[in-house]
């Protein structure tokens, strides 16, 4: 406890400090209130938002939009990406289409959805779906290729059928793969849904950034981004405990 | 090889289909030209408009913001990871702002910076610079020990260490965080100029889908995804030469 004390605390105090300064250069009038209002503002509208749950609308918004996306997304790039990793033939049959497609910077892709799916959820979940499609899919057909041949050997002898290989072995073989590609696509995910909200939004988080910018509500648009930076973080948090969870048997390198 | 030409072959017939369903009227739609009339509005918006000015706005734009984010991560990861006690001084920050997602940083910065180029060169500079600085401070901290133990039995300088130990061992490193930038800085640099553009391809786009100008915006969206894949292609191929002694663990 001690030594985590003595650990944490330069940044708590570094933190803090920062904090004060800003709080008393804003009193000071060295900052215009209008574009950087005070910390203790900002926490009294935050602390509003949470009290009176309006925070909830929103959040609840944002956050059904992305596990949707998110959720379609994901199972099509796995089923996808076993096969392509299984069989040869499929793997040569989407990979330079996939090759082609992949480097379209997702946001860009918001605009032409518009035209085809409105302003609404279709669209929002959509650009989400195919942000997060893309690095899942890459990494299961990593993972999936890369599974010991001895492993897909030995169950062939014992007459193994192709789907029940796929689901018994290739799938936890890869999973490790799978999840890194989870870890980033989720990161990518909440960048679409923030950017689809922004750009053609009645509602949701990003939405009330932007709007809240334009009305000159500084306060609450700064509340509403650390709202964002907590459930940002969060969803990591929420990723790497289903890493341990499910993948308890797989030594997985340190990283911070 | 043969797996390969099946995948190309199904461009094609996309491609085909595509052209043949908007030429017979299958699909009438002004949201569906035909593949050739994005190609022609291409070819024309390059010769004869200003196609190319909008491209060079936006690498510019990038090139600029990616450098600056780039060498900002590199220093502060190199700091972070040889001098701890600044690390712990300044890591919770990092860690706060790094969850953020970067296009919600726009409408603050435009508070702050107007909606020019100083706002979106830094939003790319932020995008890029997180990446960088935790690779980095990752591969600085984890140079083998046997190699620095080597370096204190034959007494050499720090600065010595420092070049010819703990840089080569980090570069692979800075360079995979290098690579994650690129991607993200190129999606933030269209979009903060979808949001709040005046030139560039992000700006061109958005400006096409309202003018309905459907054809041009496909092209639009195909310089995007040709940008990045050029990108991506000239960094792997520097990333070969620079660290071709390096073979990653798989």
């Amino acid at each position: 406890m001690g030594r985590w004390l003595a650990k944490a605390a330069p940044g708590g105090i570094v933190l803090v400090l920062l904090l004060w300064g800003i709080e008393e250069a804003v009193d000071a009038g060295l900052v215009k209130r209008s574009l950087m209002p005070a910390p203790t503002d900002i926490g009294r509208i935050l602390w509003e938002l949470l009290v009176d749950g309006q925070v909830a609308g929103p959040l609840a918004e944002t956050l059904a939009r992305l596990g949707i996306g998110f959720a379609i997304g994901a199972t099509l790039a796995v089923i996808m990406g076993l096969a392509m990793g299984y069989w040869p033939r499929v793997y040569g049959l989407f990979e330079p289409l996939i090759e082609l497609l992949r480097p379209i910077p997702k946001a860009a892709l918001v605009p032409p959805l518009v035209l085809f799916l409105g302003v609404g959820d279709a669209m929002k979940i959509t650009s989400i779906a195919l942000a997060v499609f893309f690095p899942v899919l890459i990494n299961t057909v990593q993972g999936a290729r890369g599974v010991d041949p001895v492993l897909i050997d030995t169950a062939r002898t014992l007459g193994v059928r192709p789907l029940s290989l796929l689901r018994k072995i290739i799938l936890p073989a890869s999973a490790p793969f799978i999840f890194a590609g989870i870890r980033l696509s989720i990161a990518l995910g909440l960048i679409l849904a923030v950017i689809s909200e922004m750009i053609a939004g009645t509602g949701g988080v990003g939405f009330l950034i932007i709007d809240m910018q334009r009305a000159f509500r500084v306060r609450q648009m700064y509340a509403w981004i650390v709202i964002l930076a907590v459930v940002g973080y969060l969803l990591n948090l929420l990723i790497l405990a289903a890493e341990r969870r499910f993948l308890f048997w797989y030594q997985v390198t340190e990283r911070t | 090889m043969l797996g390969r030409r099946s995948g190309l072959l199904l461009i094609a017939i996309l491609l085909l289909s595509w052209e043949m369903t908007s030429r017979t009227g299958l699909v009438t739609s002004e949201n569906w030209p035909p593949v050739s009339a994005i190609l022609a509005g291409l070819v024309l918006e390059t010769l004869y408009g200003d196609l190319v000015q909008v491209i060079g706005a936006t690498l510019s734009r990038f090139a600029l913001g990616y450098v600056i984010g780039i060498c900002a991560g590199a220093i502060v990861g190199f700091t972070f990871a040889l001098v701890p006690f600044v690390r712990r001084m300044f890591e919770p920050i990092i860690e706060l702002l790094r969850p953020i997602p970067a296009p919600a940083l726009v409408p603050p910065l435009v508070l702050f910076l107007g909606v020019d180029d100083l706002m979106k060169v830094t939003i790319i500079a932020v995008t890029a610079f997180f990446p960088v600085a935790i690779n980095t401070m990752q591969g600085a901290s984890g140079v083998e020990p046997i190699y620095l133990a080597v370096a204190r039995t034959f007494r050499t300088g720090p600065a010595r260490v420092l070049m010819k130990i703990i840089m080569p061992a980090t570069l692979p490193y800075v360079l995979a965080g290098m690579r994650i930038s690129l991607a993200l800085a190129l999606v933030v640099t269209v979009v903060s100029e979808m949001i709040a553009g005046a030139s560039g391809v992000g700006y061109y786009l958005v400006l096409m889908q309202y003018a309905v100008r459907s054809a041009d915006m496909y092209a639009a969206i195909f310089v995007i995804a040709a940008l990045g894949f050029a990108l991506n292609a000239a960094f792997l191929a520097a990333e070969r030469r620079l660290i071709f002694w390096y073979a990653p663990v798989p």
